[in-house]
């Protein structure tokens, strides 16, 4: 009796372990696209689409809440989606598990496109219907000539400075550095920022012609223009705390520590709460090449996957079209502090009083969009490595900027 | 002895498809891709090109494989030496005879062991080491002494990494090594004071030889998760957007930077691959030392 028991709970466990691996036809039928043949039906049914983001929480019903008028029509579902970039390499040519659209920063468009799971916006949308928008963002969706995004809003960094502790904002970084040798002292300091990060680096490499990688892939790492700004940005990190990282330069900041950084908007408005009185300005130029610094620019918009573009299409243009309203940046703005890629936004009072979101906008023709070529990957590393190697340990700017091309180079082969 | 057939394979049979799904059909499935060319650009329809990837990731052994290489065996042995001689005298004053509240030292020796890994090599990056709010740093400035940048230099980071390593090891180390101590017969112990033994003496043939068959699994474990260390090393040195400039590399952190942010996974499967092979044959030499340690 024990034998026939054990031998049947035996097969029972199998069974069981492996009923996880059975598809839900049920699930896996209601997923399907509706097909041209049964419009008549579909017209009258509720298309079910659901976008993915992976941002805060708020955004994310800042969006459902945009979206929600376009019911009973088209059914929106935003949903949060952790390690959504991960999540998409796995199943993004899969329409039973993929979303329909997802939210996401435009620095991934080429990889996405690369592997083949997105659909140009422009196959809902005609690109005419986008002349308001802030041409930046729209080249940062653009991977090899075609739009993969729609764009809601953008940030970048600014200058920032204490008003109790810097009176006249430097206009040159000539200036700046002045200010920071005189002014750091006895655990305060002129000027902080991530200095050997490379997303803000890249500003001062930019502004002596530098770049990190081009838009064709080519790593820029031992330009002359890169290797001038390693030379020229290390006079102003001997006056920072070494460590350059993200909690000790806002943390000196908002505590009142720091007279200036440069710094995202968030940063502003969590100094603002901690009591500093802020003040911005113009990023400063340098003397020698007459350039502004010249940040990156991370924009944030939709993208559609091209698995749920067939029998979806009515439904996906109009959640694009509700997505392109003024209205959408306005609301995206208040709750991100960034500012938004449609121009007709800014007719808004709440945006064009909003001084940090104005100061954005300013910038919007001098900032320059992270690369969204799939190389960009593997250039954040090599360049940190660079300026870590140059600004905390010492190194030979042109040394360490050829050793960097050299291992660029090697791992974007690495990548085919 | 009667013949059992084929019933406890057929009891035996959830567990191994258990463990077939978790265990062994993710090695198979790295090593087929580690067959293909599974990259960005070929993702979903990955073509079979042999060996290719693996002639492509022997140049990620390169000489900076091998000083990495070197680095981590020198890495392995400090932490292994400092731990066990640590947890020795630790373990050791824990069962010091009369010692009050002995249990009470124990729990809170054990703390490190109980928090996340992640939070506590964080909580030393930021609480210990940073140059500008770190305790270390603080202490040193009260002492009118200059700060040290503990985690920038090779040497200094290395150690501070060891000292971070130290301290999420040691407990595990300390609990193998008390309940060692503890299954040792006392009068042993009480034979040879009669005898006239002293303190090295009562270690070196009285303890040791009886605690080794307990401690030397728990070693061999730890040596494993010293050789493998990524966290630690990582996070305090070459985390993205704080980096510190120290190269510290060991293997496993070198291959993750040169292999696995490619989004290459064909190259990526192939250096893992080659990886899980060493860890294997290390494995093997290490059984066999065990083996013939016990005869």
């Amino acid at each position: 009796m024990k034998r026939v028991l054990a031998s049947v709970l035996s097969v029972l466990v199998m069974l069981g372990a492996l009923a996880g691996c059975q598809q839900d036809k049920k699930a896996a039928l209601s997923a399907k696209p509706v097909e041209s043949g049964a419009s008549s039906m579909a017209k009258k049914e509720a298309v079910n689409l659901t976008i993915w983001y992976e941002n805060d929480q708020k955004i994310g019903d800042a969006l459902q809440a945009q979206l929600n008028d376009l019911s009973p029509d088209v059914k929106v579902t935003v949903q949060r989606k952790d390690k959504m970039t991960d999540a998409l390499k796995l199943v993004g040519n899969d329409p039973q598990s993929a979303p329909d659209m997802f939210f996401f920063a435009h620095d991934k468009t080429g990889l996405y496109a690369e592997m083949g799971i997105l659909a140009p916006i422009t196959d809902f949308i005609s690109k005419d219907s986008l002349s308001d928008f802030i041409p930046m963002t729209l080249s940062a969706g653009t991977y090899k000539d075609t739009l993969y995004q729609l764009p809601i809003y953008f940030e970048t960094q600014m200058f920032m400075y204490n008003k109790k502790l810097m009176s006249t904002p430097p206009k040159t970084t000539d200036d700046l550095l002045k200010f920071a040798q005189s002014n750091t002292k006895n655990g305060t300091y002129g000027f902080v920022e991530q200095h050997s990060t490379a997303y803000y680096a890249v500003s001062w490499i930019h502004a002596f012609g530098g770049y990190i990688i081009d838009k064709d892939a080519k790593p820029g790492l031992n330009l002359q223009g890169t290797v001038d700004s390693l030379k020229y940005h290390k006079q102003f990190v001997k006056y920072q705390p070494s460590d350059g990282d993200y909690n000790t330069m806002t943390a000196l900041f908002k505590e009142g520590k720091a007279a200036s950084t440069i710094n995202l908007p968030n940063l502003a408005v969590d100094a603002k709460k901690s009591g500093i009185d802020v003040g911005f300005a113009p990023l400063p130029t340098v003397n020698s090449t007459g350039k502004q610094l010249s940040p990156y620019a991370g924009i944030q918009g939709v993208y559609v996957l091209k698995s749920s573009e067939s029998g979806k299409k009515e439904a996906i243009t109009s959640v694009l079209k509700a997505l392109m309203k003024p209205e959408v940046g306005v609301a995206m703005s208040k709750i991100t502090n960034d500012a938004p890629a449609n121009n007709k936004a800014y007719s808004d009072a709440s945006v064009s009083s909003d001084e940090i979101v104005m100061n954005l906008k300013n910038s919007a023709d001098t900032v320059v969009p992270m690369p969204n070529v799939p190389a960009m990957d593997v250039m954040w590393s090599v360049t940190e490595n660079m300026l870590s190697a140059v600004n905390k340990k010492g190194g030979d700017p042109t040394t360490e900027a050829a050793k960097a091309q050299k291992n660029a180079l090697s791992q974007i082969a690495d990548m085919k | 002895m009667k013949k059992k057939g084929s019933r406890p394979y057929l009891y035996l049979t959830p567990s191994l498809v258990v463990i077939g799904l978790i265990v062994i059909f993710p090695i198979l499935y790295t090593g087929y891709i580690s067959l293909t060319n599974m990259n960005i650009y070929h993702w979903f329809h990955p073509e079979f090109v042999g060996l290719q990837n693996y002639a492509k990731a022997i140049f990620v052994f390169d000489s900076g494989f091998i000083s990495a290489l070197l680095r981590t065996v020198l890495w392995t042995v400090i932490n292994m030496v400092l731990q066990m001689v640590i947890a020795y005298i630790i373990a050791v004053l824990l069962n010091t005879e009369g010692l009050r509240a002995h249990k009470l030292y124990k729990t809170i020796l054990m703390f490190p062991w109980a928090m996340p890994g992640y939070v506590s090599i964080l909580l030393w990056k930021m609480g210990m080491f940073n140059n500008e709010y770190g305790l270390l740093n603080q202490w040193l400035g009260k002492l009118g002494l200059n700060g040290v940048r503990w985690l920038d230099g090779n040497v200094s980071a290395f150690l501070s990494c060891t000292l971070v390593n130290l301290w999420l090891a040691l407990p595990f180390m300390i609990m193998i090594i008390d309940g060692a101590l503890q299954s040792v017969d006392k009068s042993y112990y009480e034979s040879a004071t009669l005898e006239g033994a002293g303190f090295f003496t009562k270690l070196r043939k009285i303890t040791i030889p009886l605690v080794r068959p307990v401690i030397a699994p728990a070693v061999v474990i730890t040596i494993f998760t010293t050789f493998k260390q990524f966290d630690i090393i990582y996070l305090l040195t070459q985390q993205q957007g704080s980096k510190t400039g120290a190269d510290i590399h060991t293997v496993i952190t070198y291959t993750y930077e040169k292999a696995f942010v490619t989004n290459n996974y064909g190259y990526s499967a192939a250096v893992s691959v080659i990886i899980f092979l060493l860890l294997i044959l290390f494995s093997v030499f290490t059984n066999k030392e065990l083996k013939e340690g016990y005869r």
